[in-house]
């Protein structure tokens, strides 16, 4: 077909459109670059770097559910099944047969990839609620039997990682600075994957669906297929990112690993921030860490526990009531989850 | 007649044991424009469904350019050509005008400049570059029309359905589309088949009508040769009169 002759004004392609004005790269460089060099400042302590650390975990895994929930749509409640078995996994792998959490994670992420394979060509067919009751379902199977094979998961008590001091092979550190550098990595490419997927076809086959699945199919997009794809696009990011989780607190536990609770925490940073949009789990992750150490804090000094819980939840109720697209959209308001940020 | 672009034989549809369609058949030929009309409850949608591919038909066979699409799942309909919109506008409320429109061409076109020119002819055609990073919410029902049927042509379209898209413009806005559709109808040799109430409408835009009663195709002939059919006008115009209002 002949181009017209106003093709000048058209806007630009996806690829184009994800080039980034050099303005916003500085915005998002300088805190890699505060993030970076915070080892390095006398004030800050290994509590501080820990807290990052867990920060920055928490963004990662936020961002891979954001994937399947914020861009695809498909509500997956139940998404630390993938958090679990990348754990578990690679904590077994390891521990009973010496296999470094380079290759054990790698192996996690594939079994994460055939249960995602399964659970997703079982339900993602139907609509409703099928899907987020069928990852509850298995979130809660997946407890039980790491309680029942005791032997091989530890039981109700956990499986702790060996620890065989540093070792880069074995990805163990005494001290947090390290898993700072691997965590900020994640982040920073988990930021990167989501800003590409959002203005790729992929992606906006995937905002389609989530918008409107009939007038998805009407547009030509394969909506069983894409939205199985996210799902396992966002299986897989979540396992890869349980093996730093594992690494850095070197223990897991069934409800740590599989439980609702744990589920949740993965929900909030892109709930919080604003879901679809790529910076949005990297706001709500910094601001669940920094509320969870506030509140741990001031339960101790008051002496109730689960405080941390109740704000987790005030916040979610706030967040749904006053500010459905997040953060992210408070203060940019024209972003609507499907834009670049 | 050229080839057959559509085929539709003997196509019958129940819902539990009510008879939505029953043994309906009717060609369009390649590059025609077709008006398909009858009163509600006649089977108009259902029909529609069931030629996009969102229901399967209880009964009967369908061909798309000689090839038989009956069991085809509704998105490789639309990679092959077969297009179509809503009778209540249906657009991802989430995305802007273009990315709309670049879904939709995505699907059959390889990132890059292809797909680029691509989003910006249509935008051009449809006369909605203005509106193109803007998001649906912000737009006319007209423009939202305009939109989806950017939408329904984008990347490959041979044949184009638009279910009521004149429903709720003014005269004006629906004059403004009928002068595009049929532009996408000589320009790009699209061939449309359109639904709609008014005949009025339809005997502007179409050569040939078909009409729905009771689940089935009771005429099939010029505006003027329905206007005229008997069985028509009882059983769904009135009056002819009230037939060429």
């Amino acid at each position: 077909m002949e181009a017209p002759a106003t093709m000048s004004a058209i806007p630009a392609a996806p690829a184009a459109a994800s080039r980034m004005p050099t303005r916003s790269l500085l915005y998002l460089f300088l805190p890699v670059v505060v993030v970076a060099i915070l080892p390095l400042l006398p004030f800050v302590n290994n509590y501080i770097i820990a807290a990052t650390v867990r920060a920055l975990i928490f963004i990662s895994l936020g961002q891979a559910w954001n994937i399947v929930a914020g861009i695809g749509g498909q509500l997956s409640l139940g998404h630390s099944v993938f958090l679990g078995l990348g754990c578990y996994t690679t904590g077994i792998l390891f521990n009973r047969y010496g296999v470094p959490p380079w290759i054990g994670g790698f192996i996690a992420m594939l079994l994460s990839l055939a249960v995602a394979l399964v659970m997703g060509s079982m339900t993602l067919r139907m609509r409703g609620v099928f899907f987020a009751l069928a990852t509850v379902a298995v979130s809660l199977a997946l407890v039980q039997l790491s309680r029942h094979f005791v032997d091989l998961t530890g039981g109700a008590d956990g499986l702790a990682l060996k620890f065989v001091g540093n070792s880069l092979w074995a990805m163990q550190s005494r001290t947090p600075a390290p898993f700072l550098y691997a965590a900020l990595a994640f982040v920073i490419v988990y930021y990167w994957i989501t800003r590409a997927l959002l203005t790729s076809s992929f992606g906006l086959a995937m905002q389609a669906v989530r918008d409107d699945e009939v007038a998805a199919a009407a547009a030509g997009v394969a909506v069983f297929r894409t939205k199985l794809l996210g799902f396992l696009l966002s299986a897989a990011m979540t396992s890869l990112a349980a093996v730093l989780y594992l690494q850095f607190y070197m223990a897991i536990d069934p409800e740590a690993a599989f439980g609702l609770s744990q589920a949740i925490q993965l929900q909030l940073p892109a709930l919080l921030g604003g879901l679809g949009t790529a910076l949005g789990p990297v706001i709500g992750g910094a601001l669940m860490i920094f509320l969870s150490e506030v509140t741990n804090w001031g339960s101790t000094k008051i002496g109730v526990e689960g405080l941390d819980i109740l704000v987790y939840g005030l916040m979610l109720l706030i967040v749904i009531l006053r500010a459905p697209s997040g953060i992210v959209g408070l203060v940019f308001k024209n972003a609507v989850s499907g834009g670049p940020r | 007649m050229t080839t057959a672009a559509l085929e539709v034989k003997g196509i019958a549809r129940n819902f539990g044991g009510v008879v939505a369609l029953r043994d309906v058949s009717f060609t369009v030929g390649e590059g025609e424009v077709v008006g398909l009309i009858g009163p509600n409850g006649a089977g108009k949608s259902t029909l529609f469904e069931i030629v996009s591919g969102n229901l399967s038909p209880s009964a009967g066979r369908i061909s798309y350019f000689g090839a038989d699409c009956t069991a085809m799942p509704t998105h490789l309909r639309r990679r092959a050509g077969m297009c179509r919109t809503f009778q209540k506008v249906r657009l991802f409320d989430s995305m802007t005008v273009a990315d709309n429109i670049r879904v939709a061409a995505s699907q059959c076109l390889p990132p890059g400049r292809a797909l680029h020119d691509e989003v910006a002819a249509i935008l051009a055609q449809l006369r909605l570059q203005a509106q193109a990073e803007r998001r649906p919410a912000e737009l006319t029902l007209a423009d939202r029309k305009r939109v989806e049927i950017g939408r329904a042509m984008a990347g490959h379209c041979r044949l184009l359905m638009l279910d009521e898209s004149m429903s709720g413009l003014t005269h004006e806005e629906a004059e403004h589309l009928i002068v595009e559709i049929l532009a996408l109808n000589r320009e790009r040799g699209i061939t449309v088949i359109v639904v709609e109430h008014v005949l009025s409408v339809l005997a502007a835009m179409v050569k040939r009508l078909i009409v729905l009663h009771n689940a089935t195709v009771v005429a099939d002939g010029t505006p003027s040769q329905v206007a005229h059919d008997p069985v028509v006008i009882e059983a769904y115009l009135g009056t002819k009169q009230s037939a060429l209002k």
